[in-house]
């Protein structure tokens, strides 16, 4: 399970949340301000945020979208004293995991905090992945670019060749130093590692 | 004035002609030839020329009033009438022709046809009367003193009265003709028209006869003096003296005796009885004075009557105004007791609404402060519960029951939150409008403060609660308020307008989703420090001695729950003009306003 960053503006409420969390074995945070919680967290670590609604100066829904502004592998849970249906639609529209009402079950936040933790872990996976993906891409020369772009449409040696003006030779190093630089084995593999990311 | 015209009038007399009016009521020809024999008597007397005028009473007057007279020929009666105004003198009285005495000679005979009876003065009420003239002294004059003597008056209790005018003959020729039952003449007429054979003898008969020794003719009433000459106040004793003179001369059968009718002229005699009968007469109606009082004050009557009248007319239209008047201010009364009463309704649902809200929000904030502890119990049980052994059964079974009474706890205090919620009824309204009628609602306030806010209102079409929108805006503006009670020259803006901008840098809340239009409230208060700022959402957070601290609280609620955003900012204080305070409150809100 990963590390959990608890934000409550009440300390006591915070303190008991960390107490029942922790008698789960659950390792957690806890923060008394928005602004706390963005000053201390690292935030392209993987972890769960479980956010109160009602804070003063920066509320949750503030912090929500704070903390989404920028791609992180925290996934946030939302928590509030009285929510409403409305409340709850937005937030999740804004990406929050789930929104529950205080004072939620033990149980039941354990099995959120698992689901949320398998999630962030994926997040997390996604971006390094990404990450990898967008440094071997930049390591590849202009010309290794222009080579790959065509053999991903299809397109033969030969064809390659008289479209870039080299030798079918020429074109067959880059490719070869294409495939080595992406550390895939062959075109179809190529074609897979590009296809999971944006455009 | 008097004593200076008759000294003028009197030389005027003493060159010109000696002017004597002689009373008459029969044909003016025939007095003048019966009178001219005398007025040459006098001429040849008194060397002198004389003119002799017939007048009938009302020339008479009229001759005696200008002064053109010195002396006149008349009855009794009219000697004496002239006798107070114009200082009238009796200078001779006549002597009949048939030698009757001067003193006692004219009397008023009630001719009948002979075989009538009238037994009684009353009894003449129901006879046809006729008479000469209402001013015929003989006649009609003398008869009026008899009935008032007896208590009647000629006019009311004789309803068969009436004046056929002269010769007196034709009144005799009337009973004749049987067209009257009674005929008032003077004494002797009805003999002499029997001597001289007009009528048969016997035809004719006088009834209520008196007594009268010595008297030839049949007589009804007291006798009086016989035909006078009188002097005016103006004509001289000298003058006065000489005509008496030359009258007394005249011989019983000269011409002038036997032209004029009479025998001679004698010494002036008692006058008392004409008096006792003009004294007796004086209150009739048909006297002289009465008419010329009458005549005169016509137009004053007039006058009077036409003021009156005009005041009546003013009094109607007056009172005619002040009906109208009554009735304007009754409707007036009226609309504003209605003004007054949907006022006061208005006031009153306010106030519910607000209690309505208070209780709500009192649950809500409660609730929220006992939530926090009670998800802090839950919260350390289930902690406590899971470091539990397995074989500390009984602590999991009491645990257990802490967190279901936690449970419970917590259903309760939804359940109150659910049942004092207010469930928001939306509508499509103009949103100046409600701005205005907010500020009527909080106008007594206003008042007290001298203030009239500035307004930069637009017209906007917008979904919302009325009431709840209103609590919102009398929430800011009572807080807004309240804020410059100490301020000298306290400024209220409210600004309504559509946005069209991105979200204004004031707004910390994320709550807002689309901003559409958007009321802003700003005062020149005293504004609140930044720990206040923060926390001026928050439930139990006021500044007041005797706020409850749910006024804001409510206000965001109401405002989230149209979809909107509500936020406050402390004006800058570097401003053109120096040092500004105040709180600029910003209420956002979505949906599709329409431009009225």
């Amino acid at each position: 399970m990963l590390d959990v960053y608890l934000v409550d503006d009440d300390p006591d409420v915070l303190a008991s949340l960390k107490w029942m969390l922790e008698g789960l074995g659950i390792r957690t945070r806890g923060f008394v301000s928005a602004a706390d919680f963005l000053q201390s967290v690292d935030l392209a670590k993987p972890a769960v945020a479980v956010l109160d609604v009602q804070m003063p100066d920066m509320d949750g829904m503030s912090l929500l979208d704070a903390l989404l502004a920028s791609p992180t592998p925290i996934v946030p849970l939302m928590l509030t004293g009285h929510g409403n249906i409305a409340m709850a639609v937005k937030a999740i529209q804004r990406g929050a995991m789930d929104f529950l009402e205080k004072p939620v079950d033990g149980d039941k936040l354990q099995q959120l905090l698992k689901k949320a933790s398998a999630l962030a872990l994926e997040r997390a996976d996604t971006q390094t992945q990404a990450a990898v993906r967008a440094s071997r891409l930049a390591s590849l020369s202009p010309r290794e670019v222009d080579v790959m772009h065509r053999v991903l449409e299809g397109k033969l040696n030969k064809t390659i060749a008289a479209e870039l003006f080299i030798s079918q030779r020429t074109v067959e190093i880059h490719r070869k130093n294409l495939l080595e630089k992406m550390a895939v084995n062959n075109v179809a593999e190529l074609a897979f590692v590009l296809s999971g990311m944006p455009k | 004035m008097p004593a200076q015209q008759g000294a003028s009038l009197a030389n005027v007399s003493a060159s010109g002609p000696v002017r004597i009016g002689i009373l008459s009521f029969a044909d003016e020809e025939a007095t003048l030839d019966a009178w001219r024999e005398t007025a040459l008597h006098l001429e040849q007397q008194l060397r002198r020329p004389v003119t002799v005028l017939a007048l009938t009473p009302a020339t008479l007057d009229a001759a005696v009033a200008a002064g053109t007279l010195d002396f006149f020929i008349s009855n009794q009666f009219v000697a004496v009438g002239y006798k107070k105004d114009w200082g009238a003198s009796q200078l001779l009285t006549l002597i009949p022709a048939d030698g009757r005495e001067p003193d006692k000679a004219v009397g008023s005979a009630l001719v009948v046809r002979a075989g009538t009876r009238v037994n009684s003065w009353k009894a003449l009420s129901s006879q046809r009367i006729v008479s000469s003239d209402p001013r015929a002294f003989g006649g009609f004059l003398i008869f009026a003193g008899e009935m008032a003597k007896r208590g009647l008056d000629p006019q009311a209790d004789l309803p068969g009265l009436s004046f056929v005018g002269f010769p007196q003959t034709s009144l005799l020729s009337k009973l004749w003709r049987n067209e009257a039952d009674v005929a008032i003449l003077p004494a002797c007429v009805m003999e002499q028209a029997a001597a001289r054979g007009d009528f048969p003898p016997g035809t004719f008969d006088v009834v209520l006869a008196k007594d009268s020794a010595g008297f030839g003719c049949a007589v009804s009433s007291e006798l009086y003096p016989y035909t006078a000459l009188s002097k005016l106040g103006q004509t001289s004793g000298k003058l006065a003296t000489q005509v008496a003179k030359a009258l007394l001369g005249v011989e019983a059968g000269s011409r002038a005796a036997l032209d004029g009718g009479y025998q001679g002229w004698s010494v002036p005699v008692n006058d008392n009885r004409v008096f006792a009968l003009k004294h007796l007469l004086r209150e009739w109606p048909f006297q002289t004075n009465w008419q010329r009082v009458a005549n005169a004050a016509m137009p004053w009557l007039a006058a009077i009557g036409l003021g009156l009248l005009l005041g009546y007319l003013h009094h109607l239209r007056i009172k005619r105004l002040v009906v109208k008047r009554t009735e304007a201010l009754v409707t007036e009364i009226d609309q504003h007791r209605a003004t007054q009463k949907a006022f006061n309704e208005q006031q009153r649902q306010f106030y519910r609404a607000q209690r309505v809200l208070l209780t709500g929000e009192m649950a809500s904030g409660i609730s929220h402060e006992l939530k926090q502890p009670l998800a802090g119990i839950r919260y350390l049980t289930q902690g406590c519960l899971y470091r539990l052994s397995e074989d500390e059964s009984e602590i999991k079974t009491a645990l257990g029951g802490v967190l279901s009474q936690v449970d419970r706890a917590q259903h309760t205090i939804d359940r109150l939150r659910s049942f004092c919620q207010q469930p928001s009824c939306y509508e499509l309204v103009r949103v100046d409008k409600l701005i205005l009628d907010t500020l009527s609602l909080i106008a007594p306030e206003l008042k007290r403060l001298k203030l009239t806010p500035a307004l930069e209102l637009t017209k906007v079409k917008a979904r919302l609660d009325p009431a709840l929108m209103t609590q919102v805006l009398v929430n800011v503006l009572l807080n807004a308020l309240d804020a410059m009670a100490e301020v000298a020259a306290p400024e209220l803006k409210i600004v309504l307008d559509t946005e069209t901008e991105t979200k204004s840098a004031t707004e910390t809340d994320s709550g807002a989703g689309h901003c559409q239009y958007r009321i802003r409230i700003i005062d020149n208060g005293c504004g609140l420090t930044p720990a206040q700022l923060s926390r001026l959402f928050f439930p139990f957070e006021s500044t007041k001695s005797d706020g409850l601290g749910l006024g804001m609280v409510i206000c965001k609620r109401i405002v989230e729950e149209h979809g909107g955003s509500i936020s406050a900012s402390n004006r800058a204080t570097a401003d053109a003009c120096g040092d500004i305070h105040g709180l600029e409150i910003s209420i956002c809100l979505p949906g599709s306003p329409t431009h009225a």
